[in-house]
């Protein structure tokens, strides 16, 4: 399903139009990083209460809360942590007592990384896998790939995770099962460095990835299916194009261009990283920050990746728009 | 209150989620040890440590984990070493950083020698300068240090001179040593300079120095932490190892496994049921030594239905805690007795833990009105039934495992419990309201015994971890006294009282004393490993197979 037509893009210059989303952009975030500051205070318990640490007694726990601020009534704290927004200021992480900018900042690469690759393999298996099927209509193929497909998109990740670490690394011993790198990487020379990395991102972005294609190829499919049918391919058959030629170029043209939607969705995703799959293989992105974080209370940290990903839905969708303004010269007049 | 607490936790979230049920994989590439080949500590060689949580900051005064607390205490060392030798009388502790310590005759002055060998790892003395320094860190309210409160009965901190340092109490109590050495020594040569205000907002890992047998050598957040030999380390020889590192694996499944293919040597907590594989795994060992906590039921004294002591104590008869402690614990632990550990110097030799009885259990019941007139199978007074809601927090296997163990025994006496699991916070925001009906828990007690946080009536806002709203006079009379008694003679008859009195009232039902398991590779030797600390003579491991 093909997105409506960015409004207002017909007869504007795109700058002027990326410029004018943006500031309306302004309120919603400021929405919803409001609703999240009142439900993460309203969620029982607090990080004071939660901390691990043998030596903190009552009296100290509540110096602890005067000393986040925690005893302070909610506008106020709203109030002081908005202002800190505003300069610029994510504030500082309960559970680190680091700034939050620092412990995000460090979570960003890894995650860029793993969900990158995933999303690559996402795209390249799921068009594949869904040319071919609709290449081979009806066949043993395509009724296998939408089987498996079917199979893998409803395959719980941890189960599958757990499953490929069993196969992979505990009975075949051919990729690791955590980490970015072996114990001994920083030793090694740069391009072995590379290859242990690459090694280590095997599994999750495998996994990530594969359960992406398996619903990229379902769509596809679909989407093909029906400009299969179309005059236009019609026409090129009669010309006596040959049929990989109608397939792979003017009909996946077509039928990609939902996809860019899909594309430009996807921001989020590549910034906030994949919960279960970061814990589970123990890769250091933004995943585990936000889940480390939910489970201590530690607020100034929830906000800030939660305003990263209000931004990242909010500039996905205004690239989505572009680039479907882009692709498709019917949705764009400047 | 003005009495203080230490080290009492509320064991949570971590020691739960035994998942891997079959039996595991044989190990691949792995050689049988050649036990009689192995001769002597030899030096060299790494340790890798699995950890579920990371180092969560570089200074140790503002760290949040146990995980990181006593990591950092390896390069942020303490003047002295507490012994685990707590059964007979208060822990004794060996030289440290200081080689020798002595009181005044009044005992209101502490002095320390400091070790003339000792050096941070840029080469500077660890001086009495360090001291005074670190303990300005400790009672700072910006830093808010766990363990702060403790030093308000510590007057001043002197030094006398480069090497010698003096505490001053405001009176005698028997802690004073304990006290004195509670909390890293961190240099105030490179750290001074820093305001403490500002302490949060630096990146401490470009400040890390050491102290310790080893030195920080590189960390990857969330990823690895290495250490190495600390060249300067004052005790010749040691550590043995070169190198010590943790792999940060947030899945504990996943460290088990690695635990178990020999790509990590030790794990804190393993869950009991695991505790036959790794046993019986060829080249990992056991390790099981009593993790001073205990696991019990709170029930709310306030509440109606728990207000009558027979009830509570009918409560305690009715459950079988031998059989959980075979089947939930599989046997690792003892039976709970009171509100100190049986293994703790001040136990009352003379309490017993109370039998399983549920004939005895119905009698109490029923002498306090409770009886099944309605022929429901439930017990019931003035028209309300024996039922309640008994919570703990979700995710832990074993506790959940106890609450539904529980709801089955209590429905042979006709109560009915209705087990819930809610999350860690939620849990604990409604133990700190009072709004529950009872709990399965745990907490873990301090070396230094005081009773009060827990027992103690608090005033209404006071904040207490008196959850359950135990209230018992004389108990809070004792409770004052005994923190006014300058030395452990005094102290034991009164503890003594103050523990027959609770378990005569049972406020809780005492489960179990825990155990913790740890797994170890076989090729670490030489580790003593206690509830102290993991790394309780790190500077003496060694390794029989590295090739180095």
């Amino acid at each position: 399903m093909p997105p409506a037509r960015p409004a207002g893009l017909r007869g504007e210059p795109v700058l002027r139009f990326a410029l004018r989303r943006l500031l309306t952009a302004i309120p919603v975030l400021w929405l919803v990083v409001t609703l999240t500051f009142v439900v993460v205070h309203a969620v029982p318990g607090s990080t004071v209460d939660l901390l691990d640490n043998p030596r903190l007694g009552p009296h100290e726990r509540e110096v602890m809360r005067q000393h986040f601020g925690l005893d302070l009534p909610l506008h106020v704290q709203y109030v002081r942590w908005l202002g800190g927004i505003a300069r610029g200021d994510l504030g500082v992480s309960f559970l680190y007592r680091q700034p939050v900018r620092t412990v995000v900042v460090r979570a960003l690469p890894p995650t860029l990384l793993l969900t990158g690759s995933a999303l690559l393999l996402d795209l390249l298996l799921g068009i594949g896998l869904a040319v071919l099927a609709v290449a081979r209509h009806r066949s043993w193929f395509d009724r296998v790939t939408t089987v498996l497909s079917l199979g893998l998109y409803g395959m719980p990740a941890f189960w599958l995770a757990g499953l490929a670490i069993l196969v992979f690394s505990l009975k075949l011993g051919w990729l690791p099962a955590s980490h970015l790198h072996s114990l001994d990487a920083a030793s090694l020379p740069p391009a072995a460095r590379l290859a242990d990395l690459l090694r280590h991102l095997v599994l999750p972005a495998g996994i990530l990835g594969l359960a992406g294609a398996a619903s990229t190829a379902r769509y596809l499919r679909a989407s093909l299916l029906d400009v299969r049918d179309s005059r236009f391919l019609l026409a090129a058959r009669a010309r006596g194009i040959p049929p990989w030629r109608i397939l792979w170029i003017h009909a996946l043209r077509p039928a990609l261009l939902p996809l860019v939607t899909i594309l430009g969705l996807s921001l989020p995703f590549l910034v906030s990283g994949s919960l279960v799959i970061e814990v589970i293989f123990a890769w250091p992105g933004m995943g585990r920050v936000m889940w480390t974080a939910a489970w201590a209370r530690d607020i100034p940290v929830i906000l800030a990746v939660t305003l990263l990903g209000a931004v990242a839905v909010i500039v996905g969708n205004l690239l989505a728009d572009i680039l479907y303004a882009i692709v498709d010269p019917r949705a764009r007049s400047w | 209150m003005g009495t203080a607490v230490r080290r009492h936790l509320l064991v949570p979230i971590l020691l739960l989620l035994a998942a891997c049920g079959g039996r595991p994989a044989p190990p691949p590439a792995l050689t049988p040890v050649p036990t009689a080949a192995v001769s002597g500590p030899r030096s060299g060689g790494t340790v890798v440590v699995g950890i579920l949580t990371d180092v969560d900051n570089w200074n140790p005064f503002l760290v949040s984990t146990s995980t990181a607390e006593d990591i950092l205490a390896l390069l942020y060392p303490t003047l002295a070493v507490e012994q685990v030798d707590y059964r007979d009388h208060p822990p004794s502790f060996t030289p440290n950083l200081a080689e020798s310590w002595e009181f005044s005759p009044d005992r209101l002055q502490l002095t320390f020698r400091l070790r003339p060998g000792a050096v941070w790892s840029d080469g500077v003395p660890v001086t009495a300068r360090d001291v005074v320094f670190s303990w300005k860190a400790r009672i700072s309210p910006v830093l808010g240090w766990g363990g702060s409160e403790l030093q308000e009965r510590i007057a001043s901190v002197t030094a006398l001179d480069d090497r010698t340092v003096r505490f001053t109490y405001h009176f005698a109590y028997p802690y004073q040593l304990m006290d004195a050495n509670d909390g890293p020594i961190v240099p105030a040569h490179a750290w001074e300079g820093i305001p403490f205000e500002t302490w949060e907002r630096v990146d401490w890992s470009r400040h890390i120095l050491s102290a310790g047998p080893f030195v920080h050598a590189s960390h990857e957040p969330q990823q690895q932490i290495i250490f190495e030999r600390n060249p300067r380390h004052w005790r010749k020889g040691h550590p043995r190892l070169d190198r010590i590192v943790w792999r940060v694996l947030p899945d504990q499944s996943n460290l088990i496994t690695q635990l178990k293919t020999g790509s990590i040597d030790l794990m804190e907590g393993i869950p009991p049921i695991e505790a036959e594989h790794v046993r019986q795994h060829p080249r990992l060992e056991l390790i099981v030594f009593s993790d001073r906590s205990y696991g019990y039921v709170g029930w709310n004294n306030r509440n109606p239905l728990f207000r009558d002591r027979r009830v509570r104590r009918a409560l305690t008869l009715a459950i079988d805690r031998t059989t959980l402690l075979d089947t939930v614990l599989r046997g690792f632990g003892r039976l709970g007795v009171g509100p100190v550990l049986s293994t703790m110097w001040a136990f009352n030799h003379e309490l017993e833990p109370l039998p399983h009885d549920p004939g005895e259990a119905r009698r109490l019941l029923e002498q306090a009105g409770w009886r099944d007139r309605d022929g429901d199978g439930i017990l019931d007074r003035n028209g309300r039934p024996f039922r309640f809601e008994l919570l703990t927090n979700a995710g832990n296997q074993v506790r959940e495992d106890i609450c539904l163990l529980i709801r089955d025994q209590l429905a042979r006496v006709g109560i009915e419990a209705r087990p819930r699991f809610i999350e860690w916070g939620a849990l604990i925001s409604r133990l700190q309201r009072g709004e529950f009906e009872a709990y399965v828990s745990a907490w873990r007690e301090a070396t230094q015994v005081d009773l009060a946080p827990i027992w103690h009536s608090a005033p209404p806002g006071e904040p207490t971890m008196n959850y359950v709203g135990y209230s018992n006079p004389q108990v809070d009379r004792l409770l004052a006294r005994v923190g006014r008694l300058s030395t452990i003679e005094a102290q034991k008859p009164v503890l003594d009282r103050i523990q027959a009195l609770i378990v005569r009232d049972q406020p809780y039902t005492f489960l179990y004393e825990g155990e913790r398991l740890d797994g170890l590779n076989t090729r670490v030797r030489g580790a003593v490993i206690n509830d102290a600390t993991p790394y309780f003579n790190v500077d003496e491991w060694w390794v029989w197979d590295d090739p180095s």
